[in-house]
């Protein structure tokens, strides 16, 4: 699919919305208001169209940084899985000096494209599997929002974080199975917890709350 | 985390809505190319579990089926509805015709001690058998206490206050944990997943087992003679007057004459 045509099609199945945990930043999302939202998954001219929603670690995540602006001014972020690209967004908007958004799915390129126009904002994207390798580009924080969905997925990140301790690596998760039994756990320190806004427990049955890690480093 | 952690079992049954029609061979009804989905007590103990996740009393609710490839589809829905993760213990078509009630409450059993679940938690019954048994001999084979039927849910102190429909009335009982629930209709009108719900949940870990893995084997005691469709009623007629109908119960003998 050429670039335009998935601009079109998602900005015709989508929504700008401030309606979620971090209104500062206005996303375009699949909402109550689309049509897909309560369409079968057939019907969705998107392959798994993760960056349509705004995860609950990633809403967690994007607050912890609009709340602590300071610490990530004149910083350099790499956003592992950004999806709809919030929490690379955040980063910029408190004055991050460079931020990398990275996503695998090229759909989720342009949303989040799309997405820094809305904010106008500008961030670097990327869509190269930045998990198959060592990273061969020092950043001051790596951010995790969201990904533990997966126990083999969870592995994956767990052991690639190991490689990239030199970074401060902050994690959102709203409490997923993969994340809390994981031996990753030992090395968390806890940094905040939010309790998510209702339209966001509505699009995640069962949970009520995210939480901020930091894995600690050897340094 | 000292939540609870919960074990709901999702019967794949066929749909509530489809009409039911017995095989020419009167050995069962027919299952192909009908519409499945989970049994609706089931869906209801789920939405339970779910509820009692977003109170924070439970920490962990996994949803568990035993039956052929396309339970799956269950599981996903019990994960799309807010269940963390899923166990499909794999029967195939020709032992599942011989499943019985007792093989499902041993294999629930056997995972309740294997993940240390606090709740096994069911339907009252599903409603292509109706047999009504599952959730009271998992009870009895754990030795633990049971509520049936139940219509609400309570966590007081650390004991579980179930109040449980039963004949003329409701009896409210308390039962320690870890305990056996089942779900009756009132309990509560289970949320319907939506795209994003649905979607995410195809990522959540859904595990393949078999009897086997359980140490169960299932051969079945009973064996099925034949299965009848009810009777269809005959064909009435409608009458002029009163008088008309007067004469026709007294023909059949029905007033006196």
């Amino acid at each position: 699919m050429n670039k335009f045509f998935i601009q079109k099609l998602i900005r015709q199945h989508t929504k700008l919305t401030r309606n979620h945990l971090t209104p500062e930043l206005c996303l375009r999302l699949i909402t109550p208001d689309c049509l897909l939202w309560n369409a079968s998954p057939d019907r969705s001219p998107f392959d798994d169209p993760f960056w349509a929603f705004f995860w609950p670690g990633g809403q967690v995540l994007t607050r912890y940084i609009l709340d602590n602006p300071k610490l990530f001014y004149k910083t350099t972020v790499l956003d592992v899985g950004s999806g709809c690209g919030s929490t690379a967004l955040a980063a910029k908007l408190v004055g991050a000096s460079r931020v990398v958004a990275n996503d695998i799915d090229p759909v989720a390129e342009v949303a989040i494209e799309i997405n820094m126009e809305a904010n106008a904002l500008q961030v670097t994207t990327d869509t190269s599997n930045r998990l198959s390798s060592s990273l061969d580009e020092q950043f001051d924080f790596i951010l995790i929002g969201d990904m533990f969905y997966d126990p083999l997925f969870t592995d994956l990140i767990a052991t690639w974080l190991q490689r990239h301790k030199n970074a401060s690596v902050l994690i959102g998760d709203p409490g997923r199975y993969s994340f809390k039994n994981h031996p990753i756990q030992k090395q968390l320190e806890h940094v905040a917890e939010y309790v998510l806004p209702r339209t966001c427990q509505i699009e995640n049955n069962g949970l009520t709350t995210g939480n901020i890690w930091l894995l600690k480093n050897d340094r | 985390m000292s939540g609870l952690r919960v074990l709901v079992g999702c019967k794949r049954v066929i749909d509530y809505a489809v009409k039911i029609r017995v095989k020419p061979d009167k050995t069962g009804v027919v299952t192909d190319g009908v519409k499945h989905s989970m049994n609706p007590f089931d869906e209801i103990a789920v939405e339970e579990a779910v509820r009692m996740k977003e109170k924070k009393i439970v920490s962990e609710v996994v949803a568990v089926s035993c039956g052929p490839a396309q339970c799956q589809e269950i599981l996903r829905t019990a994960m799309a509805m807010g269940a963390d993760r899923a166990i499909h213990v794999e029967v195939d078509a020709k032992n599942y015709d011989t499943m019985l009630p007792l093989h499902v409450a041993k294999i629930l059993s056997k995972i309740a001690q294997e993940e240390k679940a606090d709740i096994v938690f069911t339907g009252k019954q599903a409603i292509d058998d109706d047999a009504n048994q599952t959730a009271q001999m998992v009870a009895g084979i754990l030795n633990w206490p049971q509520a049936t039927f139940a219509s609400k849910i309570e966590k007081v102190d650390g004991n579980l206050k179930v109040t449980r429909e039963i004949d003329g009335g409701l009896e409210t009982i308390s039962v320690k944990l870890p305990a056996v629930i089942s779900s009756d209709l009132r309990l509560n009108e289970p949320r319907y997943a939506t795209l994003p719900n649905i979607m995410k949940a195809k990522k959540k870990p859904l595990v393949k087992k078999t009897p086997k893995d359980y140490g169960v084997e299932l051969t079945s005691t009973q064996q099925v003679l034949k299965v009848d469709e009810p009777l269809t009623r005959q064909a009435g007629s409608k009458l002029g007057s009163v008088e008309e109908l007067v004469q026709k119960l007294r023909d059949a003998g029905l007033v006196p004459s």
